[in-house]
């Protein structure tokens, strides 16, 4: 058996795929390593400098909150550049977010160059060339009945034959991710730690999982096809199934089949024609109460006034909160409907374990909300009342007594006394163990594949004909 | 002699499983995105119309909309990820596009992150090109390994004749295979009752078909060449496979990372900064108009028709000196793109992306067009606003402008293509002229 490894470890190692993956896997990770520590320094520049603004003088009117940049972008970016890297925080859970630094928008829409793309792209495609002739080139040269002919079971020979591939694939892997983390540690020393070094194993374990399946796959499909090329066709046809349709088309399904609103169905509910006429329902009736002279003081106008903005604000809230939702159910959906492909399974593993993605935005909007109820008691405390607002503030003429006033929506106030007690906010981290738990999911149905497909390649093999 | 080669050939590519395969998932993925992509484009669309119908009597906020292009269907470039819509008012004049929901609070580019577009264009950059070199790969190799090349021009046949009718009957085989995605695709398009073509759109799509051909052409060429250099059929095609890689993924990722680390954009900061530094000569001026404009609101009264103006034309000129910032920090980003662009000249994917983008009027130079416009109407909109403060009835009474961008013609369109059609057709004419003289010096024993 170690003899028939060795063999096959041979033959892949001196394969022309085999050198030219070795090659690209260090210029992939060399530029990997040199992008996301550049990034990632910017990145945590910026957070040190606007997290010092925040605390240095804490807003009872508002408060920004930014998100920690994550350590492991380099591991799955996640579409992190397309999150807000912060929220303003306003009374009453209020948030609006904060503006990304400027993304160039005319470059052409190309994808992270990060370890979740280099293995799901570029080594799920070299798993298939290195593993697309295991049994029907040795066919089509007749070295497979020389082979069998030896003391070795079919299953021997098949297991050695995967073994080799996977082989072939790790070492350039743990080459490329080596350099990664050297270039990555060199530039900043810091993001080398054992936590680091966890959840680095946890997606070189994901990446090998992964992998396994296109091994299986080109194996079971090499012994199912006589001829070489025809294998080549099929697992390419195959690939792009798995690595670029079912993933990129499930957004767009998800939209057609979700039957939460669309952006513009949403839009149309807080236009500004929309706002104004709710501003009309609820005010109109105080102005013509005013008109009529049916209060008798101005305040108690300003009271019922501001009394009707704040619920107006209020109102506004919830349908912003509708178009959040509305978003976060379709894009779960377009996740779900992904995950029939191993290439979405790794991807969303990868993030979990690099705590980026949707699933460490949605955390970090959940540590807001929970902190909000915390701010908003301290302003209570503070300043004694809370004032809802949202993007829109509002005013109104009217007429009182024949006087005309001007009705605005009221505005927080900033607390002026001391503020030593200011409650801080700490978002969550996720630690390794979580992670895990987070990822465990799509690991399961990365081994679930490999299980399916090793069957098949068995399967396929024990009944080819060899002859 | 040239007949009964090219004959042979296309019998022998047809009789082929691998073809038959190949065409199959050709016609599968061109069916299905393009059903998911007119069904998309639909939505889109019905969406553009009742936000243009809305936004028709709102006379403070003033919004734009870039109309989603018909040929996205098949080539969506930036046509679906960069949002449509623009607001403006007398006080705001943005650079950039936005979602429905408005500036940050939209969040259309989120969703669609990690999906990107699968359509005609997709097919044949990834899915055809495969198919070309899966066709040509053992052209000349498979005839060497087997023997029969040195018996085929053992008869009265030059070598230049024989490679010459094997490039036209691989050439003819592929040709009908983009014809028929390229069909298929149509017939979808053409059977939905709300898509109506005209001329310009036919003329166009006549064009993506040429492009295509013309980079299905290199594929072509230089799968035939390497088939010439190498003499295992298995080798050609995994030396072919790995150029396929580098050619449409890692050349064009690296092109990107180069073009990032040698032409560096200002951060959000810096452009704030710029902003603040050009309006800081008129700043006093502002907050006295504006301090005087709302005092004159207390107790009842109205500012004058002097101080109102006055306070609307330092808001809009505060809005142009801020647009400006944006717009030199565009041209960066636009001097970012086009030297992205250049490093990756030599790939055909990329030429082939932008022509087809160009072709489809769902690239960059559509989204500028666009956006040069928006300065234009806002204009018109400072303009027509300072009659509300001095004939509110002819305010209410005039009407902006319908907003017109002025979408690329045809001759533009084409113009614009030409450099890269050229350099497509030159990588074709120099990988036949190596493959032609390859096998003109060729060991055929």
């Amino acid at each position: 058996m170690k003899t028939v490894i060795r063999k096959e470890l041979l033959d892949c190692f001196q394969s022309i795929q085999f050198i030219v993956l070795l090659i690209i896997s260090i210029i992939l990770f060399s530029a990997n390593g040199l992008i996301f520590s550049a990034k990632y320094s910017r990145q945590q520049n910026w957070y040190d400098q606007k997290t010092a603004d925040t605390w240095d003088d804490p807003s009872t009117v508002s408060l920004p909150l930014y998100k920690q940049p994550s350590l492991l972008l380099f591991l799955a970016e996640g579409g992190d550049k397309f999150s807000p890297p912060g929220y303003q925080l306003h009374q009453k859970g209020f948030l609006s977010p904060v503006p990304a630094s400027s993304q160039n928008f005319k470059l052409p829409d190309l994808p992270e160059l990060d370890w979740a793309f280099i293995i799901k792209i570029i080594f799920s495609l070299y798993a298939i060339l290195l593993g697309y002739r295991a049994v029907s080139g040795e066919k089509e040269l007749g070295t497979l009945r020389l082979a069998l002919s030896n003391p070795i079971s079919r299953a021997g020979l098949l297991g050695a034959k995967y073994v080799a591939i996977v082989l072939a694939l790790i070492i350039p892997l743990a080459t490329g991710m080596l350099i990664s983390l050297a270039i990555s540690g060199f530039k900043v020393p810091h993001v080398l730690n054992t936590e680091l070094v966890l959840r680095i194993i946890l997606t070189f374990i994901s990446a090998f999982i992964y992998l396994s399946v296109f091994a299986f796959l080109s194996l079971a499909l090499s012994s199912l096809i006589h001829q070489s090329s025809l294998v080549l066709l099929v697992l390419l046809a195959l690939w792009v199934l798995f690595v670029v349709m079912v993933p990129n088309t499930s957004g767009i399904l998800a939209e057609r089949f979700s039957e939460t609103p669309g952006e513009y169905q949403t839009a149309k509910m807080v236009s500004s024609q929309a706002i104004r006429k709710l501003m009309g329902e609820k005010l109109r009736p105080i102005i013509d109460k005013a008109r009529k002279g049916e209060f008798e003081t101005e305040a108690e106008l300003y009271r019922q006034t501001d009394a009707a903005f704040d619920q107006l604000q209020e109102e506004l809230t919830k349908l912003y909160t509708v178009y959040d939702n509305a978003i976060s159910r379709r894009q779960m959906l377009a996740r779900n409907i992904s995950r029939l492909s191993p290439t979405t399974l790794l991807q969303y593993a990868s993030e979990n374990i690099a705590g980026t993605g949707l699933a460490s935005e949605q955390r970090f909007l959940d540590d807001i909300m929970a902190y909000s109820s915390v701010y908003d008691n301290y302003v209570l405390k503070k300043v004694g009342k809370l004032v809802g607002v949202t993007n829109w503030s509002f005013a109104a003429s009217s007429e009182f007594k024949g006087k005309r006033i001007i009705l605005r929506s009221p505005r927080p106030e900033e607390y002026q006394g001391d503020k030593s007690d200011f409650p801080r906010f700490s978002p969550s981290r996720p630690s390794v163990k979580q992670s895990l738990h987070y990822a465990l999911l799509d690991i399961s149905g990365l081994v679930l594949w490999n299980l399916v497909l090793a069957m098949a390649a068995f399967a396929a093999f024990s009944r080819s004909d060899v002859r | 002699m040239l007949r009964t080669i090219i004959k042979r050939e296309i019998q022998e590519y047809l009789k082929s499983l691998k073809f038959l395969i190949g065409l199959l998932i050709t016609v599968v993925l061109v069916t299905v995105s393009t059903f998911i992509s007119l069904n998309e484009y639909r939505q889109r669309h019905a969406d553009y119309l009742a936000a243009c119908e809305e936004t028709k009597n709102d006379i403070t906020y003033v919004r734009v909309y870039r109309s989603p292009e018909l040929l996205s269907v098949l080539v969506q470039g930036k046509d679906r990820r960069l949002g449509n819509q623009v607001e403006i008012t007398s006080g705001s004049l943005p650079y950039g596009t936005h979602g429905y929901m408005g500036w940050y609070r939209s969040r259309h580019n989120r969703i669609m992150a990690g999906f990107e577009a699968v359509d005609f264009a997709f097919v044949v950059r990834v899915v055809l090109s495969l198919l070309v070199i899966f066709l040509a790969y053992n052209a000349v190799s498979e005839e060497k390994s087997n023997g029969t090349l040195k018996l085929a021009l053992a008869n009265n046949l030059p070598r230049d004749r024989l490679l010459l009718g094997k490039f036209i009957g691989g050439g003819i085989i592929v040709l009908v295979s983009l014809l028929i995605a390229t069909l298929l695709a149509l017939l979808i398009l053409i059977s939905d009752p709300v898509i109506a073509l005209g001329r310009g759109e036919w003329i166009r799509l006549g064009g993506m078909f040429a492009v295509s051909a013309l980079y299905l052409g290199s594929f072509y060429t230089l799968s035939l060449f390497v088939s010439v250099l190498v003499n295992r059929p298995a080798t050609s095609l995994i030396v072919l496979l790995q150029v396929w890689v580098v050619l449409l993924i890692i050349y064009p990722n690296l092109g990107l990372v180069l073009a990032r680390k040698l032409q560096k954009l200002p951060g959000q900061e810096e452009i704030t900064r710029q902003k603040e530094a050009a309006w800081a000569p008129y700043e006093k001026e502002s907050k006295e108009i504006s301090n005087a404009f709302s005092n004159a609101f207390k107790n009842g009264g109205r500012p004058s028709t002097e101080l109102s103006l006055r306070n609307d034309e330092i808001r809009s000129r505060r809005a142009e000196l801020q647009y400006q910032v944006d717009l030199e920090c565009g041209n960066l980003f636009t001097g970012q793109a086009q030297l992205a662009r250049r490093i990756s000249i030599f790939s055909p994917a990329v030429l082939y992306d932008e022509m087809m983008n160009r072709l489809a009027r769902t690239g960059m130079d559509q989204v500028e067009r666009f956006l040069e416009a928006v300065p234009r109407h806002w204009r018109k909109h400072v303009e027509r606003g300072k009659l509300l403060w001095k004939d509110r009835e002819a305010f209410r009474k005039s009407k902006l402008p319908e907003f017109d961008y002025g979408r690329e013609t045809l001759a533009e369109s084409f113009k614009g293509i030409i450099y890269d059609a050229m350099i497509l057709f030159l990588f074709g004419i120099i990988f036949f002229g190596l493959a032609y003289n390859g096998f003109l010096r060729k060991d055929v024993r």
